[in-house]
């Protein structure tokens, strides 16, 4: 059964302003002293689509005011590429057919090994949907273990319970990140085929439910390309703004992965082209100026050295997305999608550099979590 | 007479403090740190990085000549949390200064007026010079000050937002009452910002956005010290009264000199 929309979700009326192209609905949205989502939809629209170098003004003006001259960087770590889950999109469903593997607890001291010396200092632990094989328990144990040696560690696994979210933020984790891939139900349907995922209303609910079990911040995104993007970008808002309201102490990040051709050969339905990206990472920006965004090797060096600063202040560095593959010993699998930008740590902060932003490894500490004594192996 | 900024059992003479984060790299942090004169400088426990030189923000203001290293407890959410944090600042900066920050909501980073009282409490006990960030309330600046804050660090306007003094009204209450240093903290724009907290017996300020997010931030640190020098300088010299009024040089009742009562 199609899942309804909650009412705090809803984009409408704000969907016909983003498909407006009124320019004096930009031009109101751009003079707002405190711009919300109606603003929000008037920075989306094909009409401040012509205003792309404005809006990119501004996005760089206020990145610099609340994050400085500075990039965070992390990288992501797959620890598992098990799922039951068939999502048209991705390259670990269930029905591909590729080599599956999960890392032991040796093999994962050895990528965290090789991630220290890349001098990574915040790790993102990925898996696929959940399934015994890399249930809960294991991404609990991986957490600890991780955090026995790295200051933040963050998870992007399936929808856990605020227990279980309790659980992980005990073990060391600090943050969540949990796409909704796409909020329109309908579509949300029509590309999950089947599995524990394909339940809308219990992912949607997760980043509320990890705030809630003492997560510091989760990240929200939608997999662009998947749906309508100007429905998906605008609930995308909803759900940050919502979130915040719910949760004072709750930081609330947004990401901005786009569908990439991957190993089962799927292509977008709605294509999001650059121009469109950059102007949608603009609209967050001046709409929601203290809230950081990222951006992932998914995207071309050109691209990510551009946004670099211009909106964004995350973003992932050497990334891998077979599980491991940060050390050299183990066994590569297969990837949940393809890597656009290769560049090592160095190559990339030099670009970095090279526009005058300082990479920035280790932004936490380990003093800000209640257990700092480092747990043996599991 | 000098002119010094008491703080725990030390005097600096720079009345100008610097944060450390923002900054571009960590040359262009240094060269400021150093063009401000700033003998007081912050640096946040998360950014510390020891082995790691390309991104340790410690170990290259550690080597400045002059300079005390303040480790602040940005990012904790509690008073549980700062204290840790400060403790191992400690540990690893050996300086007994810590600027208290505990800001719970990440996105705009004001201070937890609860917390900070709470954790300020213990760290005085444990021996620390306790610099509080806090609202700019003038009953919490004296409750810090009671429970023996070294100073009281009122904001301007919130961190990074370049609003300038927008609580004026209430840093003159603080300052009119404070028998601790107050270093106005956070929200400032411009060296006319900093002059004119100076101006108003404010005793220090601390900068960190408006430097380093400056085009030449190494030149805009030169600006914000002659700025809070001659602020100093005014609020020693002794500003004129404001009036509705203009005032003559000459006064109008010189031609009765001669008859007054002398």
């Amino acid at each position: 059964m199609t899942a309804a929309l909650p009412d705090w979700l809803a984009p409408l009326p704000w969907l016909d302003q983003a498909g407006s192209d009124d320019a004096r609905l930009v031009e109101h949205a751009l003079r707002a002293d405190q711009p919300g989502i109606r603003e929000f939809a008037a920075l989306l629209s094909p009409a401040a689509g012509r205003r792309l170098e404005t809006l990119a003004r501004r996005a760089l003006a206020l990145t610099r005011r609340h994050f400085g001259s500075t990039i965070s960087l992390y990288a992501p770590l797959y620890l598992s590429n098990y799922c039951p889950t068939r999502c048209t999109y991705c390259g670990f469903a269930a029905d591909r057919r590729i080599a599956r593997h999960k890392l032991t607890p040796a093999e994962l001291e050895a990528e965290l090994s090789a991630l220290k010396t890349l001098s990574i200092e915040e790790i993102l632990l990925l898996t696929g949907d959940r399934t015994a094989v890399a249930d809960y328990p294991y991404v609990r144990d991986c957490v600890r273990l991780a955090a026995a040696r790295f200051p933040n560690v963050a998870v992007e696994v399936f929808a856990l319970s605020a227990d279980e979210y309790r659980g992980l933020s005990a073990a060391g984790c600090s943050a969540v990140t949990l796409y909704q891939e796409t909020y329109d139900p309908v579509r949300y349907e029509q590309t999950h085929l089947s599995g524990p995922k394909r339940d809308y209303l219990n992912r949607l609910d997760a980043p509320a439910r990890a705030l809630a079990g003492g997560m510091r911040a989760v990240s929200l995104g939608a997999l662009l390309g998947l749906g309508q993007p100007l429905f998906d970008l605008l609930c995308l808002y909803q759900h940050a703004t919502h979130l915040r309201r719910a949760f004072w102490k709750g930081g609330v990040a947004i990401s901005f992965p786009r569908l990439r051709p991957e190993a089962g050969g799927s292509t977008a339905d709605f294509p999001v082209d650059d121009n469109f990206l950059a102007q949608a990472i603009f609209a967050f920006r001046i709409c929601l100026p203290d809230v950081p965004l990222t951006l992932s090797t998914r995207e071309s060096p050109r691209f990510r050295d551009g946004m670099a600063g211009l909106g964004i202040s995350k973003m992932s560095v050497a990334s891998r997305t077979t599980v491991g593959g940060y050390d050299l010993e183990t066994l590569p699998s297969g990837a949940q999608f393809d890597i656009n930008d290769h560049r090592g740590v160095a190559a990339f902060c030099a670009a970095l550099q090279a526009k005058g932003l300082q990479p920035v490894f280790k932004n936490w500490d380990a003093a800000y979590r209640e257990q700092t004594v480092p747990v043996s192996a599991p | 007479m000098t002119d010094g900024l008491k703080l725990g059992d030390r005097i600096f003479s720079s009345r100008l403090l610097l944060g450390t984060g923002k900054f571009s790299s960590t040359d262009a942090m240094i060269r400021a740190v150093r063009a401000s004169g700033a003998e007081l400088v912050t640096v946040a426990l998360r950014r510390f990085h020891p082995g790691r030189p390309v991104d340790d923000v410690f170990g290259p203001l550690a080597a400045l000549e002059g300079v005390t290293l303040v480790p602040n407890t940005s990012g904790a959410r509690d008073a549980r949390e700062a204290v840790r944090a400060a403790q191992l600042g400690r540990e690893l900066a050996g300086s007994p200064f810590v600027k208290l920050e505990i800001h719970p909501n990440p996105h705009h980073l004001l201070p937890d007026p609860i917390e900070t009282y709470e954790a300020a409490k213990i760290l005085v006990q444990d021996g620390f010079f306790v610099l509080p960030y806090m609202p700019a309330d003038p009953v919490l600046a004296r409750r810090l000050e009671e429970i023996g804050c070294a100073a009281v660090m009122p904001l301007g306007a919130a961190i990074g937002s370049g609003q300038g003094l927008t609580t004026m009204s209430m840093l003159k209450l603080i300052i009119h009452e404070a028998s601790v240093p107050v270093i106005v903290d956070a929200g400032l724009r411009s060296p006319s910002d900093a002059a004119l907290t100076m101006e108003i017996g404010g005793d220090a300020v601390l900068v960190n956005s408006a430097i380093a997010t400056a085009e030449d931030p190494e030149l805009m640190a030169g600006a914000f010290a002659a700025a809070v020098k001659a602020g100093r300088d005014a609020w020693r010299a002794g500003l004129m009264p404001r009036s509705e009024a203009a005032a003559a040089t000459s006064p109008l009742t010189a031609f009765l000199a001669d008859e007054g009562a002398g």
